[in-house]
């Protein structure tokens, strides 16, 4: 063992180190430490880890999962973005390539710009990419090109791109825009329900029957965990297709989204 | 425990400043890379989809 040459000196033996500048070697005749205070020490150093660790979880789940997920979608969404604009005019319209995700949702709600891409399924993997999924399962979505039926989507509140974490600010009124290669789908959101049982699988049946429609028609259903930081129930957001319009060769936005 | 590991750094302090701060970080490391992506998932903090309360269906 070499000696200390830390400037601080330990008057009294069984200083606890703090920090790990006392130790050293004991000085001559310092008193030795019992075991019973070493044990302590050890539990007493555990459970200081062990809060540090729980913090860090904490940094890692709101802040570092974002940095990764928003990196991975921005990515993807350049890609795609680029694979439209090479594809010739005349291809089929939207992506039979699913995997690359089919387009991006706008919500202005949630801010000015806000898109996030839109990929197929709902499985941890697929949204922790920092995407919203759209659902395979229990009750497979219907895709908004479809002639009648409910465009139903999931993503995170928090971390991992925290994509529908201010869904609590869209209100009823308020457009969803979903845009493909060729079309903008405008909805207008008519009914947001705060809470509900995250079994509560009918709200997205193809008719939700929850938000009050009965008939079949073009809905699209946003989905999240609520409240905040915490997966206790779920958040909807319904809203039913207004119009659509062709894009156009430089991509103008509607102007619900301008 | 960290006083015991103090002590059997090798160097001056700041040396052992310098090592206890690479292995510092190589925990956090470890722990962002491997240990909280394994652990997050068993959580229930982080579940968005509507579900027939099978986790097999998320």
């Amino acid at each position: 063992m070499t000696t200390t040459t830390t400037g601080t000196t330990n008057p009294d033996g069984d200083g606890e180190g703090g920090g790990g500048g006392g130790g050293g070697s004991q000085p001559e005749g310092a008193r030795p430490r019992s075991t019973a205070a070493s044990v302590i020490s050890v539990i007493g150093e555990l459970l200081i880890t062990a809060g540090l660790v729980l913090a860090l979880f904490v940094v890692y789940s709101l802040w570092w999962t974002n940095v990764l997920a928003d990196r991975h979608e921005a990515k993807e969404s350049q890609q795609i973005r680029q694979q439209w604009d090479n594809q010739p005019p005349g291809t089929p319209a939207r992506g039979l390539d699913t995997a690359d995700g089919i387009g991006f949702l706008h919500v202005p709600a949630m801010g000015r710009n806000y898109e996030v891409l839109v990929k197929k399924g709902t499985s941890t993997k697929v949204l922790n990419e920092g995407v919203a999924g759209y659902y395979t399962k229990p009750t497979p979505s219907a895709m908004p090109w479809d002639t009648t039926g409910n465009f139903t989507l999931a993503a995170h509140r928090d971390g991992h791109g925290a994509k529908f974490h201010n869904i609590n600010k869209i209100h009823t009124g308020d457009p969803i825009v979903f845009e493909s290669k060729d079309t903008w789908y405008v909805y207008k959101v008519y009914k947001v329900l705060d809470q509900t049982s995250k079994y509560n699988v009918a709200v997205t049946d193809q008719v939700p029957k929850e938000s009050g429609r009965t008939k079949p028609g073009r809905y699209i259903t946003l989905t999240t965990c609520t409240p905040v930081y915490t997966s206790r129930y779920r958040y909807i957001v319904w809203g039913e297709l207004v119009r659509t319009q062709k894009v156009d060769a430089q991509r103008t936005p509607p102007p619900e989204l301008r | 425990m960290y006083g015991w590991i103090w002590r059997h750094l090798p160097g001056n302090a700041w040396m052992r400043a310098l090592i206890s701060l690479v292995m510092v970080l190589a925990v956090v490391y470890l722990l962002f890379q491997y240990v909280f992506p394994w652990a997050e998932p068993l959580l229930p903090f982080n579940d968005v989809t509507v579900d027939n309360g099978m986790a097999a269906v998320r």
